[in-house]
């Protein structure tokens, strides 16, 4: 695919054309004064300028096509239709690790026996302008599971910062046909700017392995094999003892999908709504009659970890963790993914 | 595009008391709605609340579904106080069913446990209308106490069947009951089926469906040849919504009816 070169300013008035008929999210910095800043996403006013974000925002890429509690029909009415009322947007500052799990997003909701066609609306509406990462927070772990801090696929145009400007990159005909909207704004790139780009990107790469490589984190290939023979073992529950089943992990990651399907009566209408639902909250499995599989936090826990590393890896053969580390940050409880994994892999080997 | 969380009206017709905690509704659908046997549905009570069910009735009866429903939840309670002429919603049907055809020229032995012999009547109706298609079909039931028997005009009418057998057992007699007294594995003994060519279908509660397996592999039947129904909480049906899980399968899109070889190295099922 193509690869193009736009400057800072150009970019700016590029996309401005587009906030007429699309809402355009980009990245923003709440609180400038921290050590480590956080980005949130935020719809980008007329004449606002998209930031660049260095590594990925706080919310997951998911909220963007569920939303944690909404309306998704209504029943034994003539209302009109929940599907109509979708909007065009474009985000800007989606990385790497967002593309990743959100694969797992569109495998549930767009593949199998039915198709939701509020998601895939949504999706089809929606475009992708992702970025290189340029820096990581100390949870990043993108690596640990082979996934590189710049994007190769999935994304409609990728931004890559380059002196004042940025090599744009098309990674779909769909950012094709944006870019031919606004072509007077873009030149081809040169060889020496992809190279350099190159350059940059094996820089961060170099720094983020010497950042992971004394944490020793489990592998890709043997993670699955890990929690299965991990079943059994104090693991889950040692860690589970901090767990205040908040269930923020779950619903800030970009591979859980979960949700109850509620019903309610408003003014006459019956609709159905779309809660997202969390593994970690007591009643998540229980059934009429108050059996309970997962009636201890313990198996609770256990549960998430199963579902991501077995059960995805037996599905769609890859483990749902793209290495964001959001988990890991909103836990009060301070659980973090990558040392329950590593107290999994201590203890197995010492069995084995 | 079709909305797949939106459900179609369904009026009831008929209301059927069972036992004193189960009864049979009997559905007529606004538009056609077919199932296989063993796939199940969600019922929506109107802005209340959504449960899945597997229906009892026929699957070849094309203008009525009729679902038994003990009384356990909160939507199963207020199911059993409506009243007839309700509109509920239904969705569906879902999940694989039995796959009868595998079933062919072999001695079919079904299990049920409790409340578990609804699905199993959905099932029976489908092998006794195509009886000629199987060697042998053998019932084995067993309920709490005499009056918690359901269908116990249909379990006499289809023990007076060719190339039937009914056994009924309950857990606690009374002293109007002349037949067996223990858990339905006591009556599993002796089997009428020979085990080169039998299957056999069990639902009921896990506990009675992980003591029946366990009997059935001690009598000889192979994990491939047992077929369990595992019904979890299933929310969407449609292996989205991600609560049934169990191992590398969802109940909803993989099930409900799983062999146990399926499911015999996956941890907890019985749970």
């Amino acid at each position: 695919m193509n690869i193009y070169y736009i400057q800072t300013s150009k970019l700016n008035d590029f996309v401005s054309r587009f906030k007429k008929n699309h809402n355009v999210f980009s990245p923003y910095i709440k609180d400038p004064a921290v050590k480590e800043k956080d980005y949130f996403y935020k719809k980008s006013a007329d004449t606002e300028p998209p930031l660049f974000n260095a590594y990925r925002v706080v919310e997951p890429l998911k909220s963007f096509f569920t939303y944690p509690d909404e309306k998704v029909t209504e029943y034994f009415s003539t209302g009109k239709n929940i599907t109509d009322l979708v909007e065009k947007t474009i985000i800007f500052g989606i990385k790497s690790c967002d593309i990743v799990g959100h694969k797992i997003q569109d495998f549930v909701f767009l593949e199998g026996a039915e198709v939701d066609s509020l998601y895939r609306l949504r999706r089809e509406n929606t475009i992708f302008i992702s970025g290189d990462c340029t820096d990581f927070k100390e949870v990043c772990h993108c690596l640990a599971w082979d996934i590189l801090p710049h994007p190769l696929l999935g994304f409609d145009l990728n931004l890559s910062p380059l002196n004042e400007g940025y090599l744009v990159e098309v990674g779909s005909i769909k950012g094709e046909e944006l870019i031919q909207l606004g072509k007077e704004y873009f030149v081809q790139a040169k060889e020496t700017q992809i190279s350099a780009r190159k350059t940059k990107r094996d820089n961060l790469i170099e720094r983020l392995k010497k950042h992971l490589l004394p944490q020793n984190l489990v592998s890709k290939d043997t993670v699955q094999k890990l929690v299965r023979e991990g079943y059994n073992l104090d693991t889950w529950h040692n860690f589970m003892l901090t767990c205040v089943e908040c269930g923020g992990c779950n619903l800030i990651c970009d591979t859980c999908h979960c949700f109850l399907l509620a019903d309610k009566k408003e003014n006459q209408i019956n609709s159905k709504l779309k809660i997202w639902d969390s593994c970690l909250y007591a009643n998540y499995a229980r059934v009429a009659g108050g059996a309970n599989p997962l009636k201890t936090r313990t198996r609770r826990l256990r549960n998430r970890f199963m579902k991501k590393f077995d059960f995805f890896v037996d599905n769609l053969g890859m483990p749902a963790c793209c290495g964001c580390g959001r988990c890991i940050e909103v836990c009060p409880g301070k659980i973090d993914i990558r040392e329950v994994l590593k107290d999994l892999a201590k203890k197995v080997t010492v069995k084995a | 595009m079709k909305n797949i969380y939106k459900p179609i009206e369904a009026t009831i017709e008929d209301i059927i008391v069972e036992t004193s905690t189960i009864k049979t509704f009997v559905l007529r659908t606004s538009e056609s709605f077919e199932f296989k046997t063993g796939q199940f549905v969600e019922l929506t009570l109107p802005g209340i609340g959504e449960a899945p069910f597997t229906p009892s009735s026929d699957p070849n009866l094309k203008d009525k579904i009729e679902i038994t429903i003990m009384n356990v939840g909160r939507v199963t309670s207020l199911l059993h106080n409506i009243t007839k002429n309700t509109s509920l919603g239904i969705r569906g049907p879902y999940g694989k069913g039995y796959p009868l055809e595998q079933f062919e020229g072999k001695d079919v032995l079904t299990v049920g446990g409790g409340v578990g012999l609804a699905p199993l009547r959905s099932f029976l109706f489908s092998l006794f209308g195509d009886i000629d298609k199987y060697n042998k079909v053998v019932l084995r039931y067993g309920a709490r106490t005499p009056n918690d028997i359901m269908y116990k005009e249909s379990l006499l009418s289809w023990s007076k069947k060719k190339k039937v057998d009914v056994v009924t057992t309950v857990d606690v007699g009374d002293s109007s009951w002349k037949g067996n007294v223990g858990l339905v594995t006591t009556i599993l003994k002796d089997l009428p089926v020979d085990l080169k060519k039998a299957i056999s279908v069990v639902c009921g509660p896990p506990i009675m469906m992980k003591f029946v397996t366990l009997k059935l592999l001690d009598l000889g039947f192979k994990p491939s040849d047992i077929y369990l129904s595992m019904e979890k909480n299933m929310s969407c049906g449609l292996g989205k919504c991600g609560h049934c899980r169990i191992g590398r399968y969802y109940v909803c899109r993989d099930g409900p009816v799983f062999t146990y070889e399926m499911l015999k190295d996956i941890p907890d099922i019985w749970e």
